[in-house]
């Protein structure tokens, strides 16, 4: 991501503040963030109230039903062991979640740290990480996500933590641009002057103004992961059965297509609109986080 | 991928010191390509599964196993593996594939047109189409066109590429008719020249090879195309704006330029050059979306032979095409980096 | 200019178009075939796959054939052999004046030739006829097999893929002793009605007539074998009529196909079955009555009528229907939860209490809902199941080293003898991908199962078939899950296809045709 810093860009603790009341003003004015929110906000409910509101166990098999096309009983149809599939897309919606949350999550977590420690410190530490940065980011994100996980072993587990492996030099990158510009600040510089606890000042002045890049990023990278999580399980690396994750239910859903098209649609659209709630939260996110990025990587 | 921010800059618009830059920045990348070449070697051998048994075949006895295992020097220690396998990728040996029986060189040549083809088609879609688009929606910026271009783009954004393609079939394949089905050419293919068969089709007249084949294209580029002329559409359409909010074009405009000559001679020009960053770093992506739709198109192509080695562990296939994927993928990203300094040699990053 | 390529695109689109719809499918005799698998090698001496042997196997001839549509043995490059008394000894006579397809002559060198090749190279295939100790000329046209021990079946060996007789020309392509294995991956080198033409990769193979052919030539002119990695997409191009003939659809798929107009769906039983092996030296599946108690909790009725849809029966044994030395007595288990309880109680866990794991692999679909019957089932005795998948060849693999609890598998037999199911799924020499995927051993079985392969007396090697396969169910080596039925379709214009249970993925393309 390209980021032109500049030093006027750091605020300090009060600005910050009244910023976030000016940004929430605007995303109340913008239909399409609030919409982001909704579908989001919707994506939530679902998975934490799943049992409620899903009408079938999603693993519970009934062989005579099996492929029934949507009706009343089955209001998404039925795949080929007789599984209701609206049941089976709610109880998805935990999963996603959970890969989104997770691997996000993680990354920001290790990626932050070591991008700090890289921005900070410098020096070989700073060239290693980089570099191990570098070669990593050399791949397509699909195809070394893909080969971790074939090397790993089909599970959902693996699949989420091939993701982080490719995904925390992002946030290396991002922090340590933050790092390197806001150590030559001259409050900072004078802060370790005078001998202020390195923790401190990182604490203090340094992580809080990571946020916002980082925040921006990772709601930018909401829907990439599930995109690139369900392409892995569609492909057959992810999830097994009978775990409903939304991509594996279109993967089998495939040989179902032509007679039984709900198979393998539904579980499409609840991917469809969770990602463009993640796409369209995470272009307010930028909006009301730093309405001055204009060069933007998106 | 993105440039350091302490990156090599080139300092000013002095040949000799382009020249130097284009030299480091190559420099730069060949850490990156053995860092590469290990990440690659290293996962295939986490691979679970033994891969002389494999290419044994399920009734070998032990005795052909060992027998193989020593051929391909699979019973020695793992950093002397490396080695030889470092030697010989720069002899431009990649192995032989065990599930093909070829070596990996030839495989990945066999299937790169088809990638190609397909990968440059949907760039050249995205583009063709994603620019105009961009420009109509920021002249007529919060109109119905721009509205409905931001509305498209987020769904072309979002959607899943390999259910994009399986509902674009059922449309238009198996209920419609209209388009052909899975495969890149429904009769004979033309005669082999380069693989490409667009290029082969007009290089040897043969007309309905040419028809058949851009029909079979219609489907896969416009699914693996999708997503970067979302992404074009966007980046045409804030540069453009910003460049519009730019002091000079104000003046033109206050002057009583033509709209048009505004927007085609100043505007353009310089909106164009974040876009074409857009389109190189989109390469990556292309690449990880041919996965999806090759697959689901059934095209014979690398990103096929990706996935077809990895789940079948054909571990010379994997180390190879892996690598080649990301030799790829590391050459479009410094040729943007040079040509992006050689555009504007000011900016920094 | 943008507009001007617009124009340029949409008028070589019309071009298309109408090019399309005057040129069809190739004219004249040529049968499309739709294979979901894709080939590696069409080198007989390596190749253990159906799905080469679909391209193969009528591009060579052997010494042995199978008679037209039955598992009857007939003369194919032999007129006539003999089998010495003490079962030792084959001699096989064989038919003069043919020639390979690159010219050079068949006779009896030619034959040990290729078996020299065969056992030389020491590959998969070989294993087929380790049985034989040498090859010797007799004179220019007989040939004696000199076996290491006697081997009922040995005869039928013959009339497999891996008898296919390669010609001794491909020495000419020799690099580093490879015994033309490189060249001959990629072409073929045989006596039969067809050969290897071209061989895209990942695309088709394309097989010709051989207008030289010895016997009855074939009626068609082209077989094109085209790659179609996806069942569905496969479905879609037999509807539309641009394939002409696939098979390994999906159940499911090809009941909606039946009464299609215009599509014929040919159904036959066949000997190939579908079971899950226990791993018997792993814990809880090494007591016999868990086993058991496993066999009594799976709901049969479900896999055979609902899933399968009828197209298959619940095997009865070890050995499928049909094949001499099968018994139609033996015990069968059904669904019976109380008695699985009981079993297990019996074996020191009341009510389960324990974890197993269930492996399958994505190129056989139906597995993975016949996992989740399975997984349903047990969960009912209080057992969990975790279904793993993996890559086929992580799979076999895993088989191979015993790291597994249960996995899901099927087989074909090579030749129409019960030795195919027994000998290999019963021995403890077996252990592993050889056949005895279940790492079962039990000395009794091992016995039996060594005295019915030399066994020459027919009444004695029944009898010892029947201990077999009593054996084999009541200790419950394997869940014994289906028999299936083959099943092809075919457009209809499509001729002449006989079906023959040993050949099952290799349609008799030498007497098809097309009639339209």
């Amino acid at each position: 991501m390209h980021l032109s810093i500049r030093e006027s860009d750091i605020k300090k603790r009060s600005s910050r503040d009244s910023e976030w009341r000016r940004g929430l003003r605007s995303l109340r004015r913008s239909p399409l963030a609030v919409l982001g929110l909704v579908i989001i906000g919707f994506l939530v409910v679902l998975a934490i109230f799943a049992p409620s509101l899903a009408p079938y166990s999603p693993t519970k098999m009934s062989l005579s039903e099996r492929l029934s096309p949507p009706s009343s009983t089955h209001i998404f149809g039925t795949d080929d062991v007789g599984r209701d599939i609206l049941s089976r897309v709610i109880y998805g919606s935990r999963i996603s979640l959970r890969i989104c949350t997770l691997v996000v999550g993680l990354t920001i977590g290790i990626g932050t740290i070591l991008g700090i420690v890289s921005g900070y410190w410098g020096g070989w530490l700073d060239e290693l990480i980089m570099r191990i940065s570098d070669v990593f980011l050399a791949f397509p994100a699909l195809i070394l996500a893909m080969a971790i996980a074939a090397a790993l072993g089909p599970s959902l587990e693996n699949v989420i933590i091939a993701m982080v492996a490719i995904w925390w030099p992002r946030y290396a990158r991002v922090t340590r641009g933050q790092v390197l510009v806001l150590r030559e600040i001259d409050y900072i510089v004078a802060a370790r002057a005078i001998g202020v606890h390195e923790s401190r000042i990182i604490m203090r002045h340094i992580l809080p103004n990571c946020v916002s890049p980082v925040l921006i990023q990772a709601t930018l990278d909401l829907g990439e992961v599930l995109l690139t999580a369900a392409t892995l399980s569609f492909i057959g690396f992810g999830a097994q059965p009978p775990t409903p994750e939304w991509g594996a239910m279109i993967s089998l859903g495939r040989n179902y297509l032509r007679d039984n098209w709900w198979y393998a649609t539904f579980p499409g659209l609840a991917i469809l609109l969770t990602v463009i709630g993640f796409n369209l939260l995470g272009d307010a996110a930028r909006d009301i986080l730093d309405p001055r990025l204009r060069h933007g990587a998106r | 991928m993105p440039l350091d921010l302490e990156a090599v800059i080139p300092p000013s618009y002095d040949t000799m010191n382009f020249l130097t830059y284009i030299v480091r920045r190559v420099l730069l990348v060949i850490p990156i390509v053995l860092g590469v070449l290990a990440i690659t070697f290293l996962i295939s051998h986490i691979v679970p599964g033994d891969a002389a048994q494999l290419m044994a075949g399920p009734r070998a006895t032990p005795e052909i196993i060992e027998r193989i295992r020593h051929e391909h020097g699979l019973d020695r220690p793992l950093y002397v593996q490396f080695g030889i396998y470092i030697a010989h990728v720069f002899r431009g040996d990649l192995g032989k594939s065990i599930l093909t029986r070829r070596p990996v060189t030839a495989d990945i040549l066999g299937y790169f047109p088809a990638t190609f083809e397909l990968t440059t088609t949907a760039l050249l879609l995205a583009v063709v189409v994603g620019i105009p688009l961009g420009i109509v929606s920021a002249v007529h910026k919060d109109k119905m066109v721009d509205q409905f271009s931001r509305l498209t783009s987020v769904i072309g954004v979002s959607t899943p590429i390999f259910w994009m393609g399986l509902l674009l079939m059922l449309v238009f394949y198996v209920r419609l008719g209209v388009l052909p089905g899975p495969g890149r050419i429904t009769g004979n293919p033309p005669a082999h020249i380069t693989g490409l068969f667009i290029l082969d089709s007009v290089l040897t007249g043969d007309w309905r090879a040419l028809g058949d084949s851009l029909l079979n294209l219609v489907m896969p580029a416009f699914v693996l195309g999708n997503a970067v002329l979302a992404r074009v559409v966007r980046m045409t359409r804030s540069s453009m704006l910003d460049v519009f909010g730019q002091d000079y074009v104000q003046t033109a405009r206050a002057k009583g330029l033509i709209e048009r000559a505004v927007v085609y001679k100043h505007a353009l020009r310089n909106a164009l050059i974040p876009t074409l960053t857009v389109v190189g770093l989109a390469y990556g992506e292309l690449l990880g979306g041919a996965v999806a739709t090759e697959l689901i198109f059934a095209w014979p192509g690398m990103a096929h032979y990706v996935v077809r080695s990895m789940t079948s562990l054909d571990f010379p296939a994997i180390m190879g095409v892996t690598m080649v994927i990301a030799l790829i993928y590391i050459l479009v990203n410094l040729l943007v980096d040079i040509s992006y300094a050689f555009i504007d040699p000011r900016i920094r990053y | 200019m943008l507009k001007r390529l617009l124009v340029i695109f949409l008028l070589t689109a019309l071009v298309g178009i109408f090019s399309l719809t005057t040129s069809a499918s190739p004219e004249g005799q040529t049968l499309i075939f739709g294979a979901t698998g894709e080939l590696r090698t069409l080198d007989p001496h390596v190749s253990v796959d159906n799905n080469a042997w679909r391209a193969i196997y009528y591009c060579y001839d052997r010494l042995v054939e199978y008679e037209l549509g039955t598992t009857e043995l007939a003369p194919g490059l032999a007129e006539s052999w003999k089998v010495s008394p003490d079962g030792l000894t084959y001699t096989f006579y064989l038919r003069k004046g043919i020639k390979f397809i690159d010219g050079t002559p068949f006779n009896a060198e030619a034959v040990k030739f290729n078996f020299d090749r065969l056992l030389g190279m020491a590959l998969a295939p070989s294993g087929t006829f380790g049985f034989i100790d040498r090859v010797d000329v007799v004179d220019g046209y007989t040939v004696n097999f000199i076996l290491k021990e006697p081997f009922a079946p040995g005869v039928s060996a013959f009339a497999t893929d891996q008898g296919n007789i390669v010609g001794p020309g491909v020495m000419d392509h020799e690099v580093n002793g490879d015994w033309g294995q490189d060249w001959l991956t990629e072409h073929s080198a045989g006596t039969g009605p067809f050969y290897v033409e071209e061989w895209t990769h990942g695309v088709r193979v394309v097989l010709a007539r051989n207008d030289n052919y010895w016997g009855e030539p074939a009626k068609l002119e082209k077989v094109i074998i085209k790659y179609v990695p996806e069942a569905a997409d496969l479905r879609m191009l037999l509807e539309t009529g641009e394939v002409d003939i696939g098979e390994k659809l999906i159940v499911d798929q090809i009941e909606a196909m039946k009464g299609t107009p215009g599509i014929t769906v040919f159904e036959a039983p066949s000997f190939c079955c579908h079971y899950v092996y226990m791993n018997c030296q792993k814990p809880y599946l090494n007591d016999v009555r868990v086993r058991q108690a496993i066999s009594y909790a799976v709901n049969y009725d479900g896999i055979v009528n609902d899933l399968w849809r009828g197209t298959a029966t619940q095997m009865r044994g070890p050995v499928p229907v049909g094949l001499v030395g099968h018994d139609d007595t033996v015990f069968q288990y059904q669904q019976d939860l109380d008695k699985a309880k009981g079993l297990l109680a019996e074996a020191g866990y009341p009510g389960g209490g324990f974890t197993l794991k269930i492996m399958h692999a994505p190129v056989i679909p139906e597995w993975r809902p016949m996992a989740l019957v399975i997984q349903e089932g047990l969960a009912q005795i209080g057992i969990k199941v975790e279904i793993e998948s993996y890559a086929w060849a992580t799979l076999r693999d895993k088989l191979d080293k015993g790291d597994f609890d249960m996995s899901h598998g099927y087989w074909t037999p090579d030749y129409a003898d019960a030795d195919m199911f027994t000998w290999f799924w019963f021995n403890s020499e077996n252990w592993g991908l050889a056949g005895n995927r279940s790492w079962y051993k039990n000395a009794v079985m091992d016995e039996l199962v060594t005295r019915s392969r030399t066994e020459v007396d027919p009444d004695k090697r029944l009898g010892l078939f029947r201990g077999i396969q009593w054996i084999g169910t009541s200790d419950a080596v394997y869940l014994y899950l289906l028999q299936i039925n083959y099943q092809i379709v075919m457009r209809d214009w499509v001729k002449g296809y006989v079906y023959n249970p040993m050949l099952l993925n290799m349609p008799n393309f030498p007497d098809m045709y097309i009639e339209k």
